[in-house]
C-alpha cells in the first residue's frame, strides 16, 4: 500500500513538474511576428513597409508576401516589439494594419484603427 | 496604319490581362497616388528626344522628390534643354526650374489592393533663356493644380492624372489629362525584378485656343531592385492641333529613378 502511495506521488510529482515545466517557458528567443497589412499592391510599396520595420531595434529575418499581403518577421533574443508599435510602423509606411499575429496568437484591429 | 498598330498594341494588353497579372511600378508618363518607395519617391531623370516638322528638342529633367511625411511631398524640377529649329544654330542650357508639392487626399486600402487620391500643385519658373532664337524657357510663370488618382491592385493598375495649367505673360492656359494602364509580365516576387508594360495616354488642351493634342504612349519598364529602375517609351500623336510645321512626329524617352531617401 505504502509502495502504491509512494509511486502515485511521485508520478504526480514528475508530471506536476514537467507541466511547470512547459508553462515556465521564457519568451520565445525568436518570437515570429506576422501582420496581415491592407494597401500592399505595389513591389516599392512593400519597400517602404521594410524600410519602415528595420528601425525598430531587434526586428531581423523581414519577408514580404505582396500576394497575401502578410509581412513576416522574427524578434531576436530578449527584444519585444508591442501591438501598437507595429500597428504605427504599418501606418507610418502608408499602410493599413489589419491582422498582428504573434508566434500563433491573432489580435485582429478593427478598421485598421489605431 | 497607325490605328492598326493602335487595335493590335489593345489585343496585346488585353491577351496580357488574361493572364496571372501582379501589381506594377509607377506609370512612365501619368503620374501616381502612391508616394511610397521608388513608386512615388525616386530620385528621376530621363531623356527625352522630341522630333517636329521643323526641328528638334532633347530634354534631360532631374526630378528630386523628398517626402517629409507619409502622405506630403515636396520637390524640385531642373531640365536641361537643348533645341536644333531648322535653318537656326543648336541653343542647349537650363530650362525653366520647377518646384512642386504634393499631399494625399484620400486613401481606401483592402486586401492587396489601394485607391488612392493625390493634390499637386507645381509653380514653374521662367529660368530658361529667351535671349534669341531657339528660347530655352516660356518667359512666364506656371502654376499647375492637379489631381492625381490610381486603383492599384496586385492585378492591374489604372491611373489618371488631371490638371490645369495657369500661364503669366499672355500665353495660353492648358487643362492637363493623362490616363494609364500596366500589367507586369513576369511572375511576381520580393525583392523585385520586373519587367512591366505600360500603355498611357497623354493630353493638353489649350482653353484659350480650343486647341486639343492627344498622344498614344505604351512604355516597357525593368524593375531591377528595390531602389532602381529603368523606363523607355513613345509618345505618338493621335490628335494635333498645333500651328502650321510645329507638328509633332514622335518623342522617345529613356530613363532611369533611383530611390536614395
Amino acid at each position: 500500500m505504502k509502495k502504491i502511495l509512494f509511486l502515485a506521488s511521485l508520478f504526480t510529482f514528475m508530471s506536476i513538474a514537467e507541466l511547470n515545466a512547459q508553462t515556465n517557458i521564457e519568451p520565445s528567443k525568436n518570437q515570429q511576428v506576422s501582420v496581415k497589412v491592407d494597401g500592399l499592391a505595389c513591389p516599392f510599396c512593400a519597400y517602404g513597409l521594410e524600410k519602415k520595420f528595420k528601425e525598430i531595434e531587434g526586428v531581423s529575418d523581414i519577408k514580404i508576401d505582396i500576394d497575401k499581403g502578410v509581412l513576416t518577421f522574427q524578434m531576436i533574443d530578449g527584444k519585444e516589439v508591442s501591438e501598437d508599435q507595429i500597428r504605427k510602423q504599418v501606418k507610418y509606411a502608408g499602410f493599413t494594419p489589419r491582422e498582428i499575429t504573434f508566434s500563433g496568437t491573432k489580435v485582429k484591429i478593427e478598421d485598421g484603427k489605431s | 496604319m497607325k490605328s492598326n498598330f493602335f487595335r493590335f498594341f489593345l489585343f496585346l494588353v488585353a491577351a496580357f490581362i488574361l493572364k496571372n497579372v501582379h501589381a506594377q511600378g509607377p506609370p512612365i508618363y501619368t503620374g501616381t497616388p502612391i508616394l511610397l518607395g521608388l513608386e512615388g519617391g525616386g530620385v528621376r531623370t530621363f531623356g527625352k528626344y522630341i522630333s517636329k516638322e521643323n526641328a528638334s528638342a532633347y530634354v534631360q529633367p532631374f526630378v528630386v522628390p523628398y517626402n517629409v511625411m507619409t502622405k506630403f511631398q515636396i520637390g524640385g524640377i531642373v531640365p536641361f534643354v537643348s533645341k536644333s529649329p531648322e535653318g537656326l544654330e543648336r541653343k542647349s542650357g537650363i530650362g525653366d526650374v520647377a518646384v512642386f508639392a504634393k499631399y494625399l487626399l484620400w486613401q481606401k486600402d483592402g486586401s492587396g489592393k489601394t485607391f488612392r487620391v493625390l493634390g499637386s500643385i507645381k509653380e514653374t519658373f521662367p529660368t530658361g533663356n529667351t535671349d534669341g532664337m531657339p528660347t530655352l524657357g516660356s518667359n512666364a510663370y506656371q502654376t499647375q493644380i492637379g489631381l492625381t488618382a490610381g486603383y492599384v491592385t496586385t492585378k492591374f493598375g489604372i491611373y489618371g492624372d488631371l490638371g490645369y495649367n495657369i500661364t503669366s505673360n499672355n500665353l495660353p492656359d492648358n487643362l492637363i489629362y493623362n490616363f494609364a494602364f500596366g500589367v507586369p509580365l513576369l511572375p511576381q516576387k520580393y525583392p523585385p525584378k520586373q519587367l512591366n508594360l505600360f500603355l498611357e495616354f497623354t493630353g493638353t488642351y489649350d482653353t484659350d485656343n480650343q486647341r486639343n493634342n492627344l498622344f498614344i504612349a505604351p512604355g516597357v519598364q525593368f524593375i531591377a531592385g528595390r531602389r532602381v529602375l529603368f523606363e523607355s517609351g513613345v509618345q505618338l500623336p493621335i490628335v494635333q492641333n498645333v500651328s502650321e510645321g510645329q507638328k509633332t512626329n514622335f518623342i522617345f524617352l529613356f530613363g532611369t529613378r533611383i530611390l536614395i531617401f
